[in-house]
């Protein structure tokens, strides 16, 4: 599908078998014509090459009728078949009956002139006068050697051009196919970058605002609603990275460094304690020490941030995760609401969202999925509905 | 007395004439009989059908044909020999003994079986 990598668009998996059954179908189509194609020309050299034959083997035919008539004629003293190296012959009286036959074929289709099988030519001619009762005479020689190679090697390469133009005209027309989603698609990442880029500005202002503010010196009713709103204008501002990473990626070099796993995990953990609390939810940690991969140190926080934010946006209320880092990988389960398992293998997909009744555009997952390709990290999701869902990632 | 001796006798004569006729079969008898005085042998007929006919149900059906209705129009015969033996009397068998005077005349000279 090279196609789609080329537009570097992620389709979805009902799309893609759209595509395949579209690819398949033509395919199949192609090939079909192809082959009757091929199937006409093969029978026309098969009856040029049996043309071809017919001048020497009536000549051979009438050698074989005239020792049948001195045969007739001899009768009553001689009974010996007149016999060839050169041919195979059988004769046949009038109701079709066999007289002799030295042929290796057991029947003979007598209607027709000439014909190939088994790699013999037939050739059949009707006798004037009936030589031993004899009506038709069949001539058995093999044909000639490899004739229908000359045949199978231009089949083979008519066939391969015409299947190659075919397969150009196939992948133009899957970009016509293709051209509607793509512009969709464009759209959206259009629209995604105009308005994150809007919003970049006042949203450090509010969130550097906020952390100006000293939360000590307010009573506790003003500190729990700045609270608030620090956690809603953080959620803005990851939705704000997660958008712009989507957009740029592409374009975003990478910047790999050793990062310590540890201080980085409970950094980001660190980040969404607000959130934690408002849900009331506990969070555990098992992370060893020491353990460091070569990374780049936003994308890495950008990965975990993802898989967190999930973790407690499907999370119930006074839900848990636990979270463990080992020099295999890294754990963390939820005890959420879970994924249905036949959606298991959407979830990277962009713009999928399980539930609608919490925020998102369906990116996270799909952020996670690239930065793990990105660094060949592998990335398994179990998952069972209303019990949670565990995400590892292992390097 | 001696009549009636005479009567035993021819009886008995007639007896094994027909005894003695009766080991020589319908084609033998019928055909051949007169055709062993002719200077054409059978069997040229034969093949002259053969030539003309080609199947076995061919030939008998002609042959059949001409015999019970023979004509210069339908013999196979050039004209010289026609002229010569001059076409034949119909024949008086019955269909069924013609029948049989013909099979056996097929088998006799056919060529299936006999070509090697
Ligand atoms: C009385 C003598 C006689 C008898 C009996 C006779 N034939 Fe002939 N047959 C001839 C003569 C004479 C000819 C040649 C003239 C002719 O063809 O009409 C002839 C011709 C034929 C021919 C060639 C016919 C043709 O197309 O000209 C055949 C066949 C033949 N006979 C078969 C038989 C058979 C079979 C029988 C026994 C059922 C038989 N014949 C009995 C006298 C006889």
């Amino acid at each position: 599908m090279l196609a789609l990598k080329n537009w570097d668009i992620n389709l979805r998996s009902s799309e893609k078998k759209t595509l395949w059954s579209f690819l398949l179908l033509y395919a199949f189509l192609a090939l079909l014509i192809l082959a009757f194609v091929a199937f006409l020309y093969y029978d026309l050299e098969r009856n040029l090459m049996l043309q071809n034959q017919k001048e020497s083997l009536s000549n051979l035919t009438n050698e074989q009728i005239s020792r049948l008539k001195s045969l007739h004629v001899n009768f009553e003293k001689e009974q010996t078949y007149p016999r060839d190296e050169r041919f195979n012959s059988a004769i046949y009286d009038s109701s079709l009956k066999q007289i002799f036959s030295t042929l290796h074929a057991k029947k003979v289709n007598l209607y027709e002139d000439i014909y190939l099988e088994n790699g013999r030519i037939y050739f059949i001619k009707e006798l004037e006068s009936y030589y031993l009762g004899a009506r038709y005479i069949v001539i058995e020689v093999p044909a000639p050697k490899r004739w229908d190679r000359k045949v199978y090697r231009k089949l083979l390469l008519y066939g391969g051009l015409i299947f190659g133009v075919l397969v150009v005209i196939g992948y133009f027309l899957l970009n016509l196919l293709l051209r509607p989603i793509r512009e969709t698609i464009v759209l959206l990442d259009r629209f995604i970058k105009d308005t994150t880029h809007e919003l970049n500005t006042p949203i450090n202002a509010i969130l550097s605002n906020i952390e100006m503010i000293e939360l000590e010196t307010l009573d506790s009713a003003l500190a729990k609603k700045i609270k608030r709103m620090s956690i809603a204008s953080k959620t803005i501002s990851n939705l704000y990275d997660d958008l712009t990473y989507l957009v740029l990626s592409n374009h975003m070099g990478s910047h790999d460094e050793s990062v310590d796993l540890k201080t980085l995990i409970e950094e980001r953990i660190e980040y969404f304690a607000l959130l934690l609390e408002s849900k009331k939810i506990t969070i555990s940690t098992d992370l060893q020490e020491n353990i460091t991969l070569i990374i780049d140190r936003k994308k890495m926080a950008k990965l975990i941030d993802n898989i967190l934010s999930n973790a407690i946006k499907y999370n119930t209320l006074q839900g848990s995760i636990y979270f463990s880092l080992s020099p295999e990988g890294i754990v963390i389960q939820d005890s959420g609401r879970g994924i249905e398992e036949n959606q298991i293998h959407q979830v990277f997909e962009r713009y999928t969202r399980f539930d609608r009744s919490v925020g998102g555009f369906g990116i996270g997952l799909n952020i996670v999925w690239t930065i793990a390709k990105e660094y060949s990290l592998h990335v398994k999701i179990n998952s069972q509905a209303n019990q949670g869902t565990c995400v590892k990632i292992s390097w | 007395m001696r009549e009636n001796f005479m009567v035993k006798h021819i009886l008995f004569l007639l007896v094994i004439g027909s005894i003695c006729c009766a080991k020589q079969n319908v084609y033998e008898q019928n055909c051949l009989s007169c055709h062993k005085e002719l200077a054409v042998k059978i069997d040229k007929f034969f093949y002259r059908y053969l030539l003309k006919y080609s199947s076995e149900v061919e030939v008998k059906k002609a042959m059949i044909a001409y015999l019970k209705n023979p004509k210069k129009d339908t013999s196979i015969l050039q004209d010289g020999l026609i002229q010569r033996f001059g076409i034949k009397k119909r024949t008086t068998l019955t269909d069924e003994k013609l029948k049989e005077s013909i099979d056996i005349y097929w088998d006799t000279y056919t060529v299936f079986g006999r070509l090697k």
